[in-house]
């Protein structure tokens, strides 16, 4: 459009209203407030002599209302001390990337969840700030901490520094179904302890229509985790490891890992007491649909919450050596251009972990801290002992760690996307043997380790 | 005169008298720099670091270390990325013409006026206008295999229950099933206006001389629609050869990698691997499969209408 009108009167009035100059004045003010608005909102740390830390969580489910319990505690004991945290929440599969991200750009959070073993490259890139120095100015009682978990958090490839704060210790068990066993006419107070039991169990508990199982004793999937994670135990008690002790030597004992493979592949096909069927295992398990599910302490919040009758036992012994899946949380902290803030987080960090009672009871996972394991109300708080007790006691054999060098994350067994998962789907769908799996993973893995 | 216009120009600026260059006018460039600059800076400029990148091998900390052709090389020989090139070829063969198909014959459903037509335009459209991520949690449970509808009615007429998204055999069918019904609204609509351009009288004369309707759709209506149907295939195809969501809600790519696709597997190297080096290599190359896929097809295209 011109600046002609019908009238044959000059429109230059109001299109000079909008010059050149003004636009572009008006243009510059905002761009310089778009540009300068980042480094306002920087007085997160330090605005009348108040300091923000921000905390990075992936927690989602039912541990992470009470997660945010213990953040609004954290604050509410400090609210007049001038420090408070600030939880912002970062979906798990996308944290590392973001993290990444912000750290690259200076923006990194000042503290957030980690799992032990699978951050080694962060540790290598510098993202993650080792503590064993700020563990002693900020007085946190190491000593406190169990040995394992100590040594879950170092990395014996980076100076063997703790690079993480214990929070929770956590397990796969079984939850076992209790309307099922009744049904089935078993005994409660005696749970399977070998494998021999856990087929026995396995078959009275599945429920068939011709050939086609539509309950499963043992609940299993497809393909992704359950599989993989069913895989990675068996294989250990039977003796296969991924990695050997000094992390140079891949897939030791791989007739063992091949056995493994054999022993998920008769759940389906031999004994019949899974389906392949199942698309949502904890949907499966909360609706009824599968009797036997080995998962973590972080399902019982859910599980209690909707009122399902189960316990759950100690994982048994299948192959041999007693042994489960172990996985630890814990609290890292990022590397910061103000170094000054690591003090002050640690110290909010270190309350935390002081604290963490209900996270240890309610929360998930069995605590670190024997402070806290020794409290004689640690076993009557939080959820029923019934429920709750395999995954304290059972921490004993949980004893199958990630493998801590940068490639972890394709050895990790608690898996449903990695290299080992997709390899195993192959076998699971019996378009791979088991012993070309093996195979793969040996090569994989090894060039993994010789990465460091 | 040469005073009026000057005053009179548009936007208060000079015009050029003739012979003279034409003044330069800020004011537009300036809100045409509105979208151009963050466009340059958040599309292309990514674009073509990622080109960069794809010839390096980084994880966004430090810089990236050059290894020339490196990735590449990796990448002709990685088994999961044959996989799921191969499977793209597949969700292709199913949903572009699964989607053409279904999309021309409800367009030709809801031309005629009838009570409801309005209606069925609606719902034939609404899953379009729903995310990937809903319409493929809605397919999970109708493609459960226990606890299916489509299974239920399955065995309602005494079949067994198929393994839509448990099974290697079958999981591909069944995430491209809910693809079809996602992206059969798009289609749909295009279609449906370029039928409803069709000159009215070209259609009562074919049928005052005799043509019946499968002679009309024939020799009126296809020839009509052929620009809209070239570009209907072109979208469908780029769309599908860039499938993901329905994969990762549906399948996360699996049983085995049965299911999985070129974007699923980037998105697996680069966010849970975080090898952005190789996963931009990977991007290139899935760039250049779909270059050459539109290209080809709008060729072949075009001699077939010639």
């Amino acid at each position: 459009m011109t600046g002609i009108n019908n009238t044959g009167k000059s429109r230059r009035k109001p299109v000079s209203a909008l010059s050149r100059r003004s636009v572009l004045r008006g243009s510059a003010a905002a761009a310089g407030a778009a540009v300068s608005a980042p480094f306002l909102g920087a007085t997160r740390a330090y605005a009348s002599g108040h300091t923000e830390i921000v905390h990075w969580s992936w927690l989602a489910a039912s541990d992470g209302e009470v997660w945010a319990q213990m953040i609004d505690n954290f604050n509410e004991a400090h609210a007049d001390k001038g420090v408070q945290i600030k939880m912002e929440l970062v979906p798990e599969e996308q944290y590392v990337t973001k993290v990444l991200a912000a750290t690259a750009t200076g923006r990194a959070p000042d503290f957030g969840w980690g799992t032990a073993g699978k951050g080694a490259a962060l540790a290598r890139d510098g993202v993650t700030v080792p503590l064993d120095d700020l563990i002693d100015e900020v007085g946190l009682d190491i000593a406190d901490f169990s040995d394992l978990s100590v040594t879950a958090a170092r990395y014996p490839k980076y100076d063997n520094a703790m690079f993480m704060i214990p929070m929770d210790l956590m397990s796969l068990q079984p939850e076992i179904n209790l309307d099922h066993v009744a049904d089935s006419g078993l005994d409660p107070n005696s749970p399977p302890a070998t494998g021999d039991e856990l087929i026995e169990w396995g078959k009275a508990m599945t429920r068939r229509d011709g050939d086609t199982v539509t309950r499963s004793g043992i609940l299993m999937t497809g393909s992704g985790v359950q599989p993989t994670v069913t895989w990675g135990i068996v294989a250990e008690q039977m003796g296969f490891r991924r990695a050997s002790d000094d992390l140079s030597m891949a897939a030791v004992n791989p007739d063992a890992g091949i056995a493994a493979m054999e022993w998920v592949l008769d759940l389906f096909d031999k004994h019949k007491v899974s389906t392949r069927d199942v698309t949502d295992r904890y949907k499966a398990f909360g609706t009824g649909n599968g009797s036997i599910f080995w998962t973590g302490p972080w399902t019982l919040n859910g599980y209690v919450g909707q009122g399902l009758n189960f316990m759950t036992s100690n994982f048994p012994n299948i192959g041999g050596e007693l042994k489960t899946y172990f996985e630890m949380g814990g609290l890292e902290l990022y590397k910061q251009s103000d170094e000054g803030r690591y003090k002050a987080t640690l110290d909010a960090v270190k309350w935390i972990s002081d604290n963490s009672f209900l996270w240890t009871t309610v929360g998930r996972g069995a605590s670190p801290r024997k402070s806290i394991l020794d409290r004689p109300d640690y076993k009557t708080a939080g959820h029923p002992w019934s429920v709750r007790g395999a995954f304290v006691e059972g921490m004993e054999f949980a004893t199958i760690p990630e493998i801590p060098v940068v490639a972890g994350p394709e050895f990790t067994i608690y898996s449903g996307g990695n290299y080992l998962a997709r390899t195993l789907e192959g076998v699971w769908a019996r378009t791979k043997t088991p012993a070309e799996a093996m195979s793969e993973l040996q090569a994989r893995w090894q060039e993994g380790l010789d990465e460091g | 005169m040469a005073t009026s216009a000057q005053t009179l120009g548009s936007g208060g600026t000079a015009e050029a008298l003739p012979g003279e260059r034409p003044p330069l006018e800020w004011v537009g460039y300036l809100f045409v720099a509105l979208f151009a600059v963050p466009f340059l800076i958040f599309n292309v400029a990514p674009v073509f670091f990622g080109a960069y990148v794809a010839f390096t091998e980084w994880s966004i900390i430090g810089t990236p270390e050059w290894i020339g052709l490196g990735n590449y090389d990796d990448a002709i020989s990685d088994e999961w990325v044959w996989v799921a090139f191969r499977n793209v070829l597949f969700y292709a063969l199913i949903i572009v013409p699964g989607v053409t198909v279904l999309g021309l014959l409800f367009a030709l459903f809801v031309n005629k006026s009838y009570p409801l037509s309005g209606l069925a335009r609606t719902l034939f459209f609404a899953p379009h206008v729903v995310s990937a991520t809903v319409i493929g949690l809605v397919w999970v449970y109708l493609l459960d295999t226990q606890y299916g509808l489509l299974n239920a009615v399955i065995g309602a007429l005494g079949a067994p229950s198929i393994p839509w998204l448990t099974s290697s055999d079958y999981a591909l069918v069944g995430v491209s099933m809910a693809s079809i019904w996602w992206d059969l609204g798009l289609a749909f609509v295009l279609l449906l206006a370029a039928l409803q351009d069709i000159p009215r009288d070209l259609i009562e004369a074919s049928t005052v001389d005799g043509a019946g309707p499968v002679n009309r759709l024939r020799f009126i209506v296809l020839p009509h629609l052929r620009p809209v149907l070239s570009m209907v295939i072109t979208l469908q195809m780029i769309s599908t050869l860039r499938i993901f969501s329905q994969v990762y809600v549906m399948t996360n790519g699996g049983p085995a990698g049965s299911s999985s696709s070129p974007i699923h597997y980037i998105y697996t190297v680069a966010i849970v691997r975080n090898l952005y080096g190789y996963a931009s290599a990977l991007a290139i190359m899935l760039f250049l499969v779909i270059l050459v896929a539109t290209i080809v097809q709008r060729f072949a295209v075009r001699e077939m209408a010639s």
